[in-house]
């Protein structure tokens, strides 16, 4: 097989009938469950992804106190939404402003907060952006269509140890009049990894 | 360790590729691979820094051609290996049984 | 060696991994203090990435205490320390041409740093 990945690159194996050796191996001796295995692909599929971060946005645009909690303790506050565990163990919450923008980063591995965001994007994890978001965020950032101006100062987060950072981005403008749940439907994932910002709905309709 | 895989400020990897509505997994075999790693975690014969670090021995120049997944299996490899659950060679004859029953 | 069931699925899930120790070690940096990365080159693992190595950053937060991943990964123990966020300037990771104001924030542990 030398068809391309998702991400660009060749196959170097027959990935497909190595992991199938070692399920079977595995599965013969006992020490994987198939179930289980189902389960764990399931939940990832199906059951936390980035609506989950999605909610935690705009609890915190409706909800100051919640929001104040959620800046100071990320974990008691996304626990408070039953997001915690693997991949989120200790997790902080970074709040972009008029005046700092926010973006995360794993040059090392692909660390991400599994628990509020699902598995991360091909792009997350491609060499691309590990090498070159603490090096050159801006430029980085243009490539996802996000001009940051000269005078908003950029945090980059670089997850080298188990902590997690999921970013709060900037409430748009005219949304002032929607609710929680209007609001969870106009976020969206890139934004709470720091590499796109939220627009009001009409300007998302301007966009596309 | 000074390998490939710190490459925060490196130069010369390219554009960073968008993907539309990308799903979770691409195919079935990351899938497995996936639950597989994570199945095997669970049973705490090694912990995440010996499985990164397992990660971060493979060869530069496949680190350098590899996709996230191909990482997991061939670093699952590795600690299945050094963890005294297999011998290269029994994964390696399971591979081309399997292989010799596809063709 | 416990088998991994579907029942045992979200349990694992919700639980974690357990990085961080709940016993008290006084912290060897406070917030707001100036930091050097050390320049160490071990062959395992580390979490301390090249381009902070040797440069002064600034204390910004302290996690509290967790274990320390080059022994972590080596079966040596956990080695528990503190675990800090620190800020580096553009300036100093990338020179003087780097934009001033810009910076990164490293997750760093006790054993990887001096005071500046």
């Amino acid at each position: 097989m030398s068809e391309k990945t998702h991400d660009g690159h060749t196959e170097l194996t027959d990935n497909e009938l190595r992991v199938r050796a070692l399920e079977s191996l595995l599965t013969e001796r006992g020490l994987v469950d198939a179930d289980a295995l189902n389960e764990l692909i399931d939940t990832y599929e199906t059951k936390i992804g980035p609506r989950n971060g999605f909610k935690v946005v705009a609890r915190a645009w409706t909800d100051p106190e919640f929001k104040k909690r959620l800046l100071e303790d990320g974990n008691a506050a996304l626990a408070e939404m039953g997001y915690e565990g693997r991949q989120g163990e200790t997790m902080v919450v970074l709040e972009n402003t008029p005046k700092i923008h926010n973006m995360v980063v794993c040059t090392l591995c692909s660390c991400y907060p599994w628990p509020v965001l699902g598995l991360p994007p091909a792009w997350y994890k491609s060499f691309p952006y590990r090498s070159r978001a603490v090096i050159d965020p801006r430029g980085v950032l243009k490539e996802f269509g996000v001009e940051i101006g000269d005078d908003v100062d950029i945090r980059v987060w670089d997850s080298t140890s188990e902590t997690r950072f999921i970013v709060l981005p900037e409430r748009p403008a005219g949304t002032e009049d929607m609710t929680e749940e209007e609001l969870v439907e106009i976020v969206n994932r890139n934004s709470l990894i720091g590499t796109a910002l939220v627009e009001a709905p009409s300007a998302i309709g301007d966009q596309s | 360790m000074n390998g490939v895989h710190d490459m925060g400020g490196m130069h010369g990897m390219g554009p960073i590729v968008l993907e539309e509505n990308e799903p979770v997994f691409h195919a079935e075999w990351e899938r497995r691979i996936f639950a597989l790693s994570r199945a095997m975690g669970f049973q705490d014969r090694w912990n995440i820094d010996m499985a990164r670090y397992a990660r971060e021995r493979i060869p530069p120049h496949i680190y350098m051609a590899s996709s996230y997944y191909e990482r997991f299996l061939l670093s699952l490899e590795t600690l299945l290996v050094e963890g005294e659950y297999f011998t290269q060679e029994e994964i390696d004859e399971r591979v081309a049984k399997l292989a010799k029953e596809e063709a | 060696m416990p088998l991994l069931t579907k029942e045992m699925v979200p349990g694992m899930l919700r639980q974690g991994d357990g990085f961080k120790v709940d016993i008290d070690i006084p912290p060897k940096f406070s917030v707001g203090d100036r930091i050097r990365a050390r320049d160490i080159n071990p062959e395992g693992h580390t979490r301390l990435p090249r381009y902070a190595r040797g440069r002064q950053g600034v204390i910004d937060k302290d996690y509290g205490v967790f274990v320390f991943p080059d022994t972590m990964a080596r079966g040596e123990g956990k080695n528990p320390q503190h675990l800090y966020s620190v800020r580096f300037m553009f300036s100093e990771l990338w020179g003087p041409d780097a934009r001033a104001g810009d910076s990164v924030y490293v997750d760093m542990w006790d054993d990887y740093m001096d005071p500046a």
